[in-house]
């Protein structure tokens, strides 16, 4: 049994950095900068590159030894870069026509938004030519060492990777010399750091976090992700558990009685009726009961979470709404096992019909009941997305649908691991749940 | 359910003269009257959604505001041209004849006016729900291009060959499976950026799972069976025992998954658009659902109305056919559910 557990748990390591990967490479791509969303537009380069300092968010995604920064933004004519902007207070150069941006021979400094870091490699990236030809250029950090030799310049475009050697110092601007020949053009331009370690990545990071335990910090309203999740529980399961168990026991009941009293009119009436609720859509279960049954008729509050009878309707529209399909299935379920000898036998020793039906019928019809049941525990936790957007409850359902509107990464992705693990851990508690329902099941 | 009885239960459809097994499926499926009934709310559907196409093309062929699309600010809140007394005029009139005639005539004009009524711009209610019924027949059968090639394919793969392929299907299909399942949709839909393909590659990336999770294990057991072994004995290629031997076997499954997650994926772009991921600028039930919820504290129930018994008509046929066609295909299925 403990050798069982023990490797059900090392099978689930390999699905759960599946999703760790899946959550980080998918939800990296919906936030945009998380720095500009954290700290406003206004915010000083230098104060971004702190905050994707501290948040790991200046590094590379995966792997790499190159990562972009904040002291030059990434320049490219082609793609119609702003270059007043990129090129702003550089002296030695001007702009010209088709987008580029020359320089005569002589010496220009170009400044940084924010100064480069010592001891630190970095290197500029320039697509460049010199029509005339003839000329070389060199580039040194202002304050660094003086670092690359002199490079001659084709006259065709030419992708130049240009070292800056680490200084001491800290640098806040570019010196640009070229020597001899016309001016020389350039129209592409990107500074890059060398990271410490390859590996030292936006994934590695984010690992790290998630082997602590850490979600990290909410970007919307700078609150830890942990403790949201941690506030959101609460009435996410007020919301949700009720619905799930009193689903489970009317169905379950209903069932029992449709299976006991099959083709009479009762059970005919159950399956249209179960057919009907089930292909009427969510939403408008939510929209019509909010509006005749809140506004029209005011027997429940509308909106809100203050008291038990604000959870009075989304209760009962999340358990009209999924009664159908369960009705369905443990009818179903139902129906195999009370044609059984077994149930015969029962009965003409003299049980009772509750007996049977309870103690014998439902005990055997468990495993397909496990089965659909425990599997939708996770459910519970993410809470329902719609209801509590709808009706103001602030459980993790609405935190998902606000975090997915302002592309909050950290959250989005906190409700996401936790949701998968406890999913994961529901399917082992299935199997266990097997071996307890029927004894011929063995664990190994 | 015992929509339909199949004419010999106990004859397994696996293996059996395919040609006259669908045409037995077919009789069998016709002679119900729920699922003759479900076919023709179908039909309608699909010819809805045919029509709506035509329009919508035409439109964009001509360069014009579509139809469906006109603001119309003299005729807003128009209620359905029932709820508006057409005949009211007809029938209070002294007994004319030829002005009768003529009353008759503009009554029924007014019934073919805006017969479904306007919404808050004017717009013909009745078009709109056309257009969404060609967005939701365009999204049920994208969203299953996308997933039932993907979960056949790695369902057929794993169940077939076993081995470090079928570790890599388990893993990949675990992991997608323990993701919650809307959160992955809308993440997947907001990097693709809204609009109907990130609609369709949302709902198809992730619902393929539980087709493949099938097509697995009855692959697993059609690997076993003796015509399999008899294929592999005469030399025939991997290639061709999968798709030409092995597949028809397993097709079954499908269908009747085809049949359950089209209505399913109706629903999620409606749920879509209405939280304004999905469709843009163009009339989508789910968008119409969300205008209809705003217009309703102003009296105007008709939108919702409608949209709801169209949504409702649509799922409910597929889900009447789903059954019928579960107890068609599959006959273990079948006697299962018969007790």
């Amino acid at each position: 049994m403990g050798y069982y557990l023990l490797r059900r748990c090392l099978q689930m390591l390999p699905v759960l950095f599946g999703v760790v990967l899946i959550t980080f490479v998918l939800f990296h791509v919906v936030g945009g900068s998380p720095a500009v969303m954290a700290l406003g537009k206004n915010a000083t380069p230098a104060a971004l590159e702190e905050f994707d300092e501290t948040r790991g968010f200046n590094r590379p995604l995966l792997w790499g030894s190159w990562t972009s920064t904040r002291a030059w933004t990434d320049w490219d004519a082609r793609r119609g870069s702003d270059r007043s902007g990129a090129w702003e207070g550089t002296t030695g150069s001007r702009l010209d026509a088709a987008g580029a941006v020359l320089f005569s021979p002589g010496v220009g400094v170009v400044p940084l938004a924010c100064p480069l870091r010592a001891n630190t490699d970095y290197r500029w990236r320039l697509d460049v030519r010199q029509p005339s030809g003839g000329g070389t250029l060199a580039v040194t950090a202002e304050g660094g060492a003086p670092s690359t030799a002199a490079v001659p310049v084709p006259t065709r475009w030419t992708r130049l990777v240009l070292p800056l050697a680490a200084g001491a110092g800290r640098a806040d601007g570019l010196r640009i010399t070229v020597t001899g020949g016309g001016p020389l053009e350039i129209r592409a331009a990107r500074l890059e750091r060398r990271m410490a370690h390859p590996w030292d990545s936006q994934l590695a990071h984010y690992l790290g976090q998630v082997a602590r335990l850490d979600f990290g910090v909410s970007l919307a309203t700078n609150e830890r992700v942990a403790d949201m999740l941690k506030q959101g529980i609460g009435p996410s399961l007020m919301l949700t558990a009720p619905i799930f168990f009193g689903g489970l026991i009317v169905s379950i009941a209903l069932a029992l009685i449709c299976a006991w009293r099959r083709d009479s009119w009762f059970d005919r009436l159950t399956v249209v009726i179960a057919v009907v609720l089930m292909s009427v859509n969510y939403l408008v279960w939510i929209v019509a009961g909010q509006y005749v049954l809140a506004y029209h008729a005011g027997w429940f509050p509308i909106w809100g979470f203050d008291s038990w009878r604000c959870l009075l309707l989304p209760v009962s529209i999340g358990l009209v709404s999924g009664l159908g399909a369960n009705l369905r299935f443990y009818r179903t379920v139902m129906l195999e096992e009370i044609n059984r000898d077994y149930v015969r036998t029962a009965l003409a020793k003299g049980l009772g019909t509750p007996a049977v039906l309870i103690r014998h019928v439902l005990r055997n019809a468990l495993i397909p009941i496990i089965t659909s049941t425990v599997i939708a525990i996770p459910f519970l936790y993410t809470g329902s997305l719609l209801l509590e957007s709808f009706f103001g409850i602030p459980g993790l359902g609405g935190l998902s649908i606000n975090a997915i509107n302002s592309a909050d990464v950290d959250v989005i992705r906190g409700v996401v691991l936790v949701g998968a693990v406890l999913y994961m851990a529901a399917n082992l508690l299935t199997d266990l749940c097997y071996a307890w329902a029927d004894p011929r099941i063995r664990l190994r | 359910m015992t929509t339909f009885a199949p004419e010999s239960p106990g004859v397994a459809f696996a293996g059996a003269d395919a040609a006259a097994g669908g045409l037995r499926v077919w009789r069998g499926l016709r002679s119900g009257w729920r699922t003759r009934a479900s076919m023709i709310v179908l039909a309608l559907f699909a010819a809805a959604a045919l029509w709506g196409e035509i329009v919508y093309r035409l439109a964009q062929a001509r360069d014009r505001t579509p139809s469906y699309a006109q603001l119309n600010l003299d005729a807003r809140y128009l209620p359905p041209s029932l709820f508006r007394h057409p005949f009211a005029a007809a029938a209070g009139a002294e007994a004319d004849a030829p002005q009768v005639g003529a009353r008759l005539y503009a009554g029924l004009r007014e019934l073919a006016r805006h017969p479904f009524g306007t919404d808050n711009l004017g717009r013909d209610v009745g078009q709109r729900l056309i257009q969404g019924a060609r967005i939701a027949f365009q999204v049920g059968v994208m969203t299953a291009l996308i997933a039932i090639p993907l979960g056949l394919l790695l369902g057929l793969l794993a169940g077939y060959f076993g081995g470090w392929v079928d570790d890599v299907v388990v893993w990949l299909y675990s992991t997608v499976a323990a993701i919650p399942g809307l959160l992955f949709i809308l993440a997947i839909a907001l990097v693709v950026g809204k609009g109907l393909t990130g609609v369709y590659l949302g709902i198809g990336l992730t619902t393929w799972v539980g087709l493949c999770r099938l097509i697995r294990g009855e692959t697993l057991k059609q690997r076993e069976q003796t015509y399999v072994q008899a294929a592999r004995a005469m030399g025939l290629g991997h290639a061709r025992i999968l798709f030409r031997h092995i597949l028809p076997n397993v097709f079954h499954l499908v269908i009747i998954t085809i049949s359950l997650r089209f209505p399913a994926a109706v629903s999620t772009e409606v749920f879509l658009s209405f939280l304004g991921i999905g469709v843009q600028g163009e009339p989508s039930w789910g968008v119409m659902l969300g205008n209809a919820r705003l217009r309703l504290w102003q009296g105007m129930w008709w939108e919702l109305t409608f949209v709801t018994i169209a949504i409702f008509a649509v799922v409910l046929a597929f889900n009447l056919l789903g059954d019928a066609l579960r107890d068609a295909l599959d006959p273990r299925a079948a006697s299962k559910s018969e007790g």
